[in-house]
């Protein structure tokens, strides 16, 4: 399966009309984007054999338009349940990456009812070291081990422009959120942790963290991955993921034939 | 400088050389291989009271050239016998093993011994790739993932999974962790060109045995010490071990005689069958790049053909009464900048008894001058 069995979509909630890309078959997946924005990594395209992804667009993003009352992760989080439960239809798995993690752990914390399992690559939000660059090359660089599968670029310099500025506006411009480190104790669902083994990006401080908070969580590394597994190491992520979304708990005991 | 006493464990009673590889165990009779291996311990453990700083051993398979299918069992019993010099496990063959139950049995070794493991991360010679059935193309993708496995199962505080290329594990915890901080310190092989660039970015101390020229050998500290640098790590003479078949006896002219007839059955018996097990690897796999393979079989043949009077000269062994021994270990020392000679006095069928002759000599005679060096 490729991108192109994802279609484009939109819905208007209650504070804005949000656009969202949906695509494969199987249960729902509500998967929240990272700063780069929506897309479909290969990694997605292989999980969409067995699972239907929904992709909202942060308001905001990729040149739409931004929603009044929505202007911080919690505010992002609360439009995600509304989403779920309006496009959705109610509880699913939840796949998140960098800024979306940031999101869907403040989703996980305030509406624990609509978190099936959760799968976090490399969330922001808690970490005091790492970060991105300015530089574009050496931004590339910091973002994947495997330069040559990352995606290529094709949105102008003012949409990427006009999201960094919006990550700034709902992040308030912090990279540790204390609020939320306090409350993740309160997430109810089983995590998987993702982060690639040469990620400088979200050091492995932040997995430290949610190991301790979060009650059902369990971590993996991604050998040959940067800060972005899906692109470096598809694979591999695939192959995790799809196994902890199917099986759960029992994604911890070896099948000969697991796919 | 600092010195390692190094053990292979040789298998000593064969009359004749094998004619194959793998080699038909036929011939191990357990009752002698019981009474080897209580020699040979208590000759490791006596390197402690002559004043050596290492003490080392080693992992092969399937031949008469050591004994020591997995090292770390040695170890234990070292960990168990001695008090203060360090274990050096040179080392488990990871990209054969599973990286886990490695991680797990040095972190027993460090904490049994007190904080004394030295940590070899070690490719192995191409035959052992046989032995174990893995791919020798593989075996540079495997060393850099097991090793990076291992360290991370070391110094994770957490539990956490691994998903790798050659390597998969959902969840790893291991018990117990190492005593050392962050991790015992890791040796990896150097022992050519390609093999040091990768031990050096991994910021391990290198390990050099079978030199046939001074002039390669400093190449390939060369590479190492740049490829260090440019991964953060500013290499001490410390940090670079060079391996001696080494003999030392009251005289050069003894020292020569027992060398010589050590070698013999050495190259003759030890080595004979695997020389074309390797010969087949290289060949039939990328083990090694081209250039390096050949090299590796031509400083075999060159090791083999020499006199010792030309092994001496080459700066391939050190040999002869402590005295000269001294001056081999200086010229060396000049030239490569070592601070650390990992010596094999057990060569072929040597006897235990010179063996423990040499080991005193070295305690009274040798390490007095060259512990300055």
């Amino acid at each position: 399966m490729t991108s192109a069995s994802f279609e484009q979509h939109h819905v208007d909630l209650d504070s804005g009309r949000v656009f969202y890309l949906k695509g494969g078959e199987g249960p729902p997946i509500l998967h929240l984007h990272p700063a780069g924005g929506p897309r479909v990594t290969p990694a997605m395209a292989a999980l969409a054999r067995r699972h239907s992804f929904y992709i909202p667009t942060t308001p905001g993003f990729n040149g739409t338009a931004t929603h009044p009352k929505v202007s911080s992760m919690a505010d992002l989080a609360d439009l995600a349940a509304r989403f779920a439960r309006t496009v959705i239809g109610g509880p699913c798995d939840v796949v998140a990456e960098s800024f979306g993690g940031w999101t869907a752990l403040w989703l996980a914390v305030r509406h624990p009812d609509l978190v099936g399992q959760l799968v976090l690559q490399a969330p922001a939000g808690l970490r005091t070291t790492g970060g991105l660059p300015a530089d574009p090359a050496e931004r590339l660089r910091k973002l994947y081990a495997v330069p040559e599968r990352a995606p290529k670029e094709t949105r102008s310099q003012e949409v990427l422009a006009e999201n960094r500025r919006l990550y700034g506006r709902y992040t308030g411009g912090i990279t540790l959120d204390e609020t939320l480190q306090q409350a993740l104790p309160r997430i109810a669902a089983r995590t998987l942790l993702v982060f690639g083994t040469l990620d400088e990006v979200c050091p492995i401080e932040t997995a430290r963290r949610l190991m301790a908070g979060i009650p059902q969580s369990h971590l993996t590394y991604i050998d040959g991955a940067a800060h972005v597994p899906e692109y470096d190491q598809p694979e591999r992520v695939a192959r995790l993921v799809g196994a902890f979304l199917e099986r759960g708990e029992g994604f911890l005991v070896r099948r000969a034939d697991a796919a | 400088m600092r010195f390692s006493f190094f053990h292979l464990m040789p298998w000593t009673e064969l009359e004749e050389a094998p004619p194959q590889w793998p080699v038909s165990n036929r011939h191990f009779d357990p009752e002698r291989g019981k009474q080897l291996y209580d020699a040979y311990l208590d000759t490791m453990v006596f390197a402690e009271a002559c004043g050596f700083d290492w003490v080392g051993c080693n992992e092969h398979h399937f031949s008469p050239y050591g004994l020591m299918a997995n090292c770390n069992l040695i170890g234990a019993v070292l960990a168990q016998r001695t008090r203060s010099i360090r274990l050096a496990m040179l080392g488990n063959l990871i990209p054969l093993l599973n990286p886990i139950r490695v991680a797990e049995e040095y972190a027993m070794l460090d904490v049994m011994s007190g904080g004394r493991l030295i940590a070899g991360m070690i490719r192995g010679v191409p035959h052992e790739y046989i032995a174990y059935n893995v791919d020798p193309d593989e075996s540079r993708g495997r060393l850099r993932e097991a090793a990076a496995l291992i360290v991370k199962a070391w110094t994770e505080p957490e539990p956490f999974g691994w998903e790798g290329e050659f390597y998969q594990f959902p969840s790893v915890s291991i018990w117990p962790k190492p005593l050392q901080k962050p991790h015992p310190p890791i040796l990896m092989s150097a022992s050519n060109e390609e093999s040091a660039e990768f031990a050096g970015r991994h910021r391990a101390m290198m390990g050099m045995t079978l030199i046939a020229d001074l002039g390669i050998a400093k190449r390939c500290i060369d590479v190492y010490r740049a490829a260090a640098r440019a991964h953060g790590l500013e290499p001490t003479p410390g940090h670079i071990l060079l391996g001696y078949n080494t003999c030392i006896a009251e005289s050069d002219a003894e020292a020569r005689a027992h060398l010589s007839e050590g070698l013999r059955y050495f190259h003759r018996v030890l080595m004979h069958s695997i020389r074309d097990a390797q010969r087949l690897v290289i060949q039939k796999s990328r083990f090694f790049e081209k250039e390096h393979g050949e090299r590796f079989v031509n400083r075999l043949v060159t090791l083999k053909e020499r006199s010792i009077d030309e092994m001496i000269e080459a700066g391939s062994v050190l040999c002869g009464s402590p005295e000269s021994v001294v001056k081999q270990m200086r010229r060396i020392r000049d030239e490569l900048g070592n601070g650390h000679f990992n010596i094999n006095m057990k060569i072929g069928n040597i006897s235990d008894a010179v063996v423990r002759r040499g080991m005193e000599l070295f305690r009274d005679r040798v390490l007095p001058q060259a512990r300055e060096l």
